[in-house]
């Protein structure tokens, strides 16, 4: 095999997580050598996806003691054949791809125009995020899941409000879609709690404020949820509603949410000449120079040594004084929970991802964990999983409480849809730390956040920009904006498989 | 198939290019679809999704070709490479008895990564460095390979794995077999018109992804899919022929 000493490096980036693969995507016509190595036997970091095999080695690999691991206390459990009672049980391990990064992403992400002006969205297949529910036990204990109001359409259907509350609710949401324009509403209220704004301001009903904070997938307690921080993320949500098709306003990756797109940034950098080695993280690094001029050296965990103008993604990681933990619980389910993807909105596309917002049920355990629970409910659409099967990604704050809350919801959850038919096959629990880099241009909870954020967009753009400002004659390159490389007929490509 | 009258049913099936550095894959898939050689060609960069079409009796097949583009130097490929791939082309040189052991190394991988049915030719490239009576070169050692030529018998044939060795391993693995010359041109049609006819039409349903996702709810794929694309995009209209 060749040896990655033999070159001289213009860019080492270490770690195929979704940050640096987007910047090799962003490099990858910048006719650099690049080389791009991961520690791991896999791409995607912390936003890989998983074969069942490959989650067995993965919960080996976190639960050991390695701080630079923002994963921890990871378990399995697999329902034994007996107890499912002649239900179809698990299937083989690759019938499965569970994401550690079952983030959604918003129509009016500027993720997606830059995946369409990059040409590399040719080789992803994106499906919506279909209908939001709510749901709550303590408002209503015999129908406790409710589809939630999130556009116009919704509240003017929605029969259990009444008119006072849909004209106050209107009222709102014409507002904060305006939001920016309407500072004299808000402006006085911005550190204040969105709940307490929303029941003044708006005279909104408790179902009501719950419904809206839910949009704004916060882990926080709606009460400590502050007004300026809410309201762009209620209007990214409102505004991004129809801008792909009707009836939704989010979209996933299929085959594996984040882990698909880092797959092809990275097939984008393979592309334009860089070269990809697995398997191999940075042992250690530190500066020489050669011909005048500063070098990094950095010894690989494969046993190599190699030279780079610039190191991308070596840091360490540094200790957080509180760093956000999040539980997670991703479960497989054998049932298509067919009822949570219907869609009553015409001409809409069939929705492959729902979500579900659990604001209260019923034990006296789930008191110590005040805080939402987010399930992501993936159909078998995805091709996270075999047809008649779903994948449920729950999340929450971290407390003493979360797992049990997790199971505990995700059991009230699917007793509540299609009869109760829908049995638990496999659950995999983690947890999920917040690390802060000592690179500052790493963004510290970008894989924490259940939305795609855009700021890990500004974050690359400043990797990009400090990185080919070294050169001359490349000042007119735009970020992200390629043409399509040679051999893509694209009329082909789109024109015959139809709409 | 509902349709006697409509025109020939039109498929796309995703094709992955294995085998070592400098065996001569894109050049294969460089002759297959542009009829082109290019000699001592650069190892991959740029064009790594190529489309043609091959046109049999009853149906016309689109293969969507994934070269490597060189990930496959470190065993670094991503599982995206091998999924919903329904054929692959797994190419040794046959002046390079090395090459095969790397070929078996990656049909083994594709037994164990890829989609279970699919249909996998090995092809042994460069005949034109042998003095194989079905090709007619006189031009020896060029082909991008400049060590291919070190080990030249005194005959000029430079060939080091013999047609028997290879296609008795591709018979007991069940694949397809050719030796080809992406430099003549020889066999490289008849390689893709063979996978085309092996595919099963069963697998041939949308535009791509068989097995897995099926399922026996009767919808199609496509109902899912979002066109990033589409009319309400004013971001970017280019690439849409909807």
């Amino acid at each position: 095999m060749e040896s990655l000493s033999d070159t001289k490096w213009d860019v080492l980036i270490s770690g195929t997580g979704l940050q640096n693969s987007l910047l090799a995507l962003a490099l990858s016509r910048s006719n650099k050598k690049i080389l791009h190595v991961d520690e791991n036997e896999y791409y995607g970091g912390a936003e890989a996806a998983f074969s069942l095999q490959e989650v067995d080695e993965w919960v080996e690999k976190v639960s050991g003691d390695d701080p630079s691991n923002p994963f921890r206390n990871a378990s399995l459990w697999k329902a034994d054949a007996e107890a499912l009672n002649g239900t179809p049980g698990l299937s083989f391990s690759r019938a499965y791809t569970l994401t550690l990064s079952p983030q959604i992403i918003y129509s009016k992400s500027k993720l997606l125009a830059q995946l369409v002006s990059s040409k590399v969205y040719r080789q992803l297949e994106f499906q919506a995020v279909g209908n939001w529910w709510m749901y709550d036990e303590d408002t209503n204990e015999f129908e406790p899941l409710r589809k939630l109001p999130t556009s116009r359409e919704d509240v003017s259907q929605d029969k259990s409000l009444d008119n006072r509350a849909k004209r106050s609710l209107m009222k709102f949401l014409k507002f904060v879609i305006d939001y920016e324009n309407q500072a004299e509403t808000w402006e006085s209220h911005a550190d204040a709690g969105l709940e307490e704004f929303l029941s003044s301001q708006f005279k909104l009903s408790v179902n009501l404020r719950s419904a809206i904070a839910a949009l704004t997938l916060s882990f926080e307690d709606p009460h400590d949820i502050s007004v300026k921080w809410a309201l762009p993320r209620i209007a990214r949500h409102l505004t991004s509603i129809g801008v792909f098709g009707p009836g939704f306003g989010a979209v996933v990756p299929k085959w594996g949410g984040g882990a698909e797109i880092s797959q092809v940034a990275c097939r984008a950098g393979a592309v334009g000449g860089g070269v990809y080695v697995l398997g191999a993280g940075i042992k250690q690094s530190g500066m020489v120079t050669e011909d005048g001029k500063q070098l990094s050296q950095v010894h690989l965990s494969n046993g190599e040594t190699v030279k780079t103008r610039r190191l991308v993604g070596g840091a360490s990681h540094h200790e957080l004084t509180n760093p956000k933990v999040v539980s997670k619980l991703i479960s497989v389910v054998s049932s298509p929970l067919t009822s949570l993807f219907e869609s009553s909105i015409e001409g809409s596309p069939l929705a492959a991802v729902s979500v579900v917002v659990i604001t209260s049920f019923g034990t006296v355990e789930h008191k110590g964990q005040p805080y939402p629970i987010y399930i992501m409910v993936h159909s078998s659409e995805t091709g996270e999983c075999p047809a008649n099967q779903c994948v449920l990604y729950a999340t929450t704050m971290h407390t003493k409480y979360s797992k049990s809350a997790l199971e505990e919801a995700v059991s009230h959850l699917l007793k509540s849809i299609e009869k109760g038919e829908g049995k638990l096959l496999y659950s995999l629990y983690y947890e999920q730390e917040q690390q802060a880099s000592t690179d500052p241009t790493i963004l510290p909870n970008a894989s924490l956040d259940l939305a795609f954020n855009d700021e890990m967009l500004q974050a690359v753009e400043n990797q990009w920009k400090s990185i080919v400002a070294d050169d001359t004659g490349v000042g007119d390159a735009i970020f992200m904006q390629f043409e399509d490389r040679e051999g893509m007929d694209n009329d082909d490509d789109d024109g015959d498989e139809g709409v | 198939m509902a349709e006697a009258t409509a025109p020939k049913p039109s498929s796309s099936v995703k094709l992955v290019l294995l085998g070592e550095a400098a065996v001569g894959k894109s050049s294969l898939v460089l002759r297959f679809v542009n009829n082109d050689f290019q000699e001592n060609k650069e190892p991959t960069i740029g064009a790594a999704f190529l489309t043609q079409k091959c046109n049999l009796p009853t149906r016309t097949i689109k293969f969507e070709i994934w070269d490597t583009a060189g990930q496959e130097r470190f065993a670094s490929l991503a599982p995206m490479y091998y999924r919903n791939a329904q054929s692959a082309l797994v190419v040794y040189d046959l002046t390079k008895p090395t090459s095969l052991i790397k070929a078996r190394h990656w049909v083994a991988e594709l037994q164990r990564q890829a989609s279970p049915g699919i249909v996998i030719a090995l092809v042994g490239n460069k005949l034109d460095l042998t003095n194989d009576p079905s090709t007619s070169s006189n031009a020896l050692g060029e082909d991008g390979d400049g060590e291919a030529a070190d080990g030249e018998d005194a005959d000029g044939d430079a060939r080091k794995v013999s047609t028997a060795e290879a296609k008795s391993y591709a018979e007991e693995e069940g694949l397809l077999f050719f030796e080809t010359s992406a430099k003549l041109g020889t066999n490289v049609t008849e390689v893709f018109t063979a996978i085309a006819n092996a595919i099963p039409e069963t697998s041939l349903k949308g535009a791509r992804g068989p097995g897995a996702t099926s399922g026996s709810t009767g919808r199609t794929e496509d109902q899912s899919r979002v066109n990033l694309t589409g009319p309400r995009d004013n971001a970017s209209k280019e690439g849409c022929a909807c």
